[in-house]
């Protein structure tokens, strides 16, 4: 543990305190256009599950309240916190309510995303009640930012298949049954968003949030989204676009021509890797390095919530874990791509828990 | 010399039993098969207390953290687990958990659903070679 | 005091035999360091400079003071320790007993070792109060006996060469021995000793291990029982008490860490800031209310609990447990404790018969 006193602070600029012993303040480099620099928190996929009467699972509970006050700890504030989907278990009522009544501590204004366990139950009516929109756009210090609905999917599946919407949601709530269906953003919103974007200029740095990855790694799982190459071209004329999305439950990053993805931890439990899945093909990004596979023993392991520097249109990802070291992952402009500050390449995991 | 030659006859003598898939008191299909479909039997029964939430008592179903039985590592059983203080094997871990994440009552290590699921994670996990003790 | 002085000199003697030879049953090896190999001598000095109260302002406290033998190492029935002029801390004091094993020092782990540990108390203003460690090398290098035992442990030449490293490298040799296992657990689990335990901690250990999940952080192996993990947890215990103002006093602290203000005080004199435990030693948000988890040996002995001492007896202990990180069932826990506490649903006789079970761990001091 190195003790940092003013001077080595200022030594060493920003960057290496940030990221990786105090937290509590965000020193950013210096940019050209400092005025165009923002910090937003990025909380994800909490599961908030009912038991029954005014019973929640306590582990999911505790995790989403643990990542909400660590949001309210941040200095300078963040400008704005993204939620980035999933929210309830089950997309039950109550769920929401209580996920949302967890949420309501947070000190800053709040922008979701729609998950597909918001949704199924009832395609989302409870939660845009709520909520609002479940996709929209809106700028910030000279950022475009979008908020897409990735969890559809097709039509036949939706309506047709199902007794009700809580066996809708009871099988598409489980990541790894067979009877779900891969997720989509569909014509409609594709057409919104090239409608969106139709008049922004090439130049102006994008930010997409979704649940799905808006890129196709594992199936199995629906770490996928199936018109992901439809939703990419949109994209790829800009010069510079950034994809956040949830619901994968560890840390992945990526990078396809312009576009740049990251993902973002679950505050209540972690995913395996698809590699250690023995009978299916994945897709990672060889770019990862992942992190370790949780210890079971302790509940808080390899969850987490992050925040997000955005310099010159670009992202520095920290993210904030529980019971893991800190990790840090930024655009790196020589290599044009996503690094992690410390661990650069795949061949070089940094942990091997097994 | 020798062992060259014995090599030799032993690579024919294989390729020969691949070719014809035949040997000595071997199974019959139909043997095979039942045996086969009475496993898979039991890895749905696995599968379905898998997804239960009725494992436990709080709905959290094992499948929520482990999707396809996967970072349960059935092959590197029997292992030392530090917060347990001693090696135990697959059942004992499926018990912890019950136990803890799912706030349920553990089973008997011979309970028909513990084998079961025993037969699913390991189906799950086929073909990976056995790792005992590995972290 | 005839009586006190005594039993140090068993537990000494006693101890000093056994790392001489092998550890007692259900320990592992004494981690020594490679630049504080043990030896008698520097054992013998380091036991009298943890009983010589002249290295406080006062002249009155001893490590002793607060590490008493006769109870534990530890200084029950006080919550916080007692420093010079009945000055008291933040923190209830540690015992010494298996510190030895502990990867970090102090309940918030801001010493790697007892090397390191050990200077501390000296020059605290409610400890021992000295200003700085001056004193103590001019009271050692100018006594006859300790100039001697100095000079022959470290092969020192000049007395100039005589440095607080060398003091309390000796200290923590001392504290080094000072290590216990071989309790009635230890013949039970150990050597099979089904007779070792009553058949009411025999259940006790059973709820130890399952639906208590003390084991979780009391950690237990095949072949020893250290019952630490060494690591930190927020157990809810008195962080409530500043969970309106973290952020404020977060910064507060960082700040003053940054502009040079010694730890070892502000720990010690703010009680707010105490309330932190391992956050102000690393400045992550995952440490904010998180303290070193304590081993359970002789935990009968060193009554009160928990990092401030607030709580009484083992029994309310296990309540608290049970409450899931309260002292009263359905009092509020606060956002950043650990994700392994919550309610137990232990019966009257599963608490009882758990009680029962760490009153096996303690060793035989003589």
């Amino acid at each position: 543990m190195s003790i940092i006193n003013r001077r080595t602070l200022l030594k060493t600029g920003g960057t290496f305190v940030a990221g990786a012993c105090l937290p509590l303040t965000n020193i950013r480099l210096a940019f050209a256009d400092q005025s165009q620099d923002f910090t937003f928190a990025y909380i994800s996929d909490s599961h908030i599950q009912h038991i029954k009467g005014t019973k929640f699972v306590r582990n999911w509970d505790q995790g989403l309240k643990r990542a909400v006050a660590e949001a309210n700890l941040m200095s300078p504030k963040p400008d704005f916190v993204m939620y980035g989907g999933d929210l309830a278990q089950l997309g039950t009522r109550e769920e929401l309510d209580h996920g949302f009544e967890i949420m309501s501590a947070l000190k800053h204004k709040t922008h979701y995303v729609m998950g597909e366990h918001d949704y199924y139950a009832d395609l989302g009516e409870y939660w845009s009640s709520q909520v609002g929109k479940q996709y929209y756009s809106f700028d910030h210090k000279g950022v475009h930012i979008i908020v897409l609905n990735s969890i559809l999917t097709d039509d036949h599946w939706t309506h047709e298949r199902w007794a009700n919407g809580t066996e809708r949601m009871g099988v598409m709530a489980g990541l790894d049954d067979p009877r779900g269906s891969p997720f989509m953003v569909g014509a409609a919103q594709r057409k919104w968003l090239a409608n969106d974007l139709k008049d922004i200029s090439k130049d102006t740095p994008i930010i997409v949030f979704s649940h799905s990855p808006l890129q196709k790694l594992f199936k199995n799982w629906n770490f996928w989204t199936d018109d992901a190459e439809l939703v990419q071209a949109i994209l790829q004329p800009f010069d510079s676009v950034t994809v956040f999305y949830g619901h994968v439950h560890q840390i992945q990053y990526n990078q396809i021509g312009n576009i740049t993805f990251h993902s973002v931890m679950a505050t209540a439990w972690p995913w395996p890797y698809p590699e250690s899945y023995a009978q299916a093909e994945n897709h990672m990004p060889h770019l990862t390095v992942p992190i370790n596979r949780a210890d079971p023993f302790f509940e808080r392991d390899a969850t987490g919530w992050q925040y997000v520097d955005i310099n010159s249109g670009k992202a520095t990802v920290k993210f904030s874990l529980t019971e893991n070291e800190p990790r840090t992952v930024s655009y790196d402009a020589k290599r044009g791509h996503p690094v992690d500050t410390k661990y650069v390449s795949r061949s070089k995991p940094p942990q091997n828990h097994y | 010399m020798r062992n060259i030659i014995q090599t030799l006859f032993l690579v024919a003598a294989l390729s020969l039993g691949n070719t014809l898939t035949a040997q000595a008191d071997e199974f019959t299909k139909e043997d095979l098969d039942i045996w086969q479909k009475e496993f898979m039997a039991v890895v749905a029964v696995g599968r379905t207390a898998f997804t239960d939430p009725n494992l436990g008592t709080n709905g959290v179903v094992c499948a929520q953290c482990h999707p396809n039985g996967a970072n349960t590592h059935p092959e590197t059983y029997p292992k030392f687990q530090k917060q347990i203080g001693r090696v135990i094997t697959l059942p004992e871990m499926i018990n912890w958990c019950i136990r803890n994440p799912l706030e349920g009552k553990p089973m008997a290590l011979d309970d028909p659903k513990m084998v079961a699921m025993q037969a699913y994670i390991t189906h799950e996990r086929r073909n990976v070679k056995l790792a005992p003790g590995k972290h | 005091m005839m009586k006190k002085i005594f039993s140090i000199t068993a537990i000494v003697l006693f101890f000093s035999i056994q790392t001489a030879f092998a550890e007692p049953l259900g320990l592992p090896p004494v981690p020594i360091p490679a630049d504080n190999p043990q030896s008698k001598a520097k054992i013998a000095l380091g036991e009298k400079l943890f009983n010589d109260p002249r290295f406080s302002s006062t002249g009155d406290v001893s490590c002793a003071t607060c590490h008493d033998a006769a109870k534990g190492f530890a200084d029950g029935p006080l919550k916080t320790s007692e420093g010079i002029k009945g000055l008291t801390g933040t923190r209830n004091a540690p015992t010494v007993l298996n510190a030895a094993y502990m990867k970090s020092q102090f309940w918030d782990g801001r010493e790697p070792d007892l090397e390191g540990q050990s200077k501390g108390p000296f020059i605290n203003p409610v400890e021992m109060g000295l200003e700085n460690h001056e004193p103590i090398l001019t009271l050692v290098r100018a006594d006859r006996t300790y100039w001697k035992m100095f000079r022959k442990v470290f092969g020192l030449k000049k007395k100039e060469a005589l440095t607080m490293d060398h003091v309390a490298k000796a200290i923590a040799s001392f504290e080094r021995t000072i290590i216990s296992g071989d309790s009635p657990f230890d013949h039970y689990y150990f050597t099979n000793d089904k007779a070792a335990m009553t058949p009411a901690a025999v259940r006790g250990f059973n709820v130890f291990l399952e639906q208590g999940r003390c084991v979780s952080c009391h950690t237990v192996s095949q072949t020893h029982a250290l019952f630490t993990d060494s690591r930190f947890h927020n157990l809810n215990v008195n962080f409530n008490s500043i969970s309106g103002g973290v952020k404020a006093l977060a910064r507060r602290q960082q700040q003053d860490k940054a502009d040079g203000v010694d730890l070892d005080v502000s720990i010690l004199t703010d009680k707010a800031v105490a309330e932190l435990g391992r956050f102000v030693v690393t400045g992550q948000w995952r440490d904010i209310g998180a303290f070193k988890t304590p081993t359970l040996r002789n935990v009968d002995l060193t009554a009160p609990y928990m990092h401030d001492g607030s709580i009484k007896t083992l029994e309310d202990v296990v309540d608290f447990y049970n409450n899931g990180g309260v002292v009263k069932a359905g009092d509020p826990v606060n956002s950043f404790q650990s994700g392994g506490i919550r309610p137990l649903g232990l019966s009257d006789t599963q608490k009882a018969d758990l009680v029962a079970f760490l009153k096996m761990l303690t060793s035989p001091l003589n």
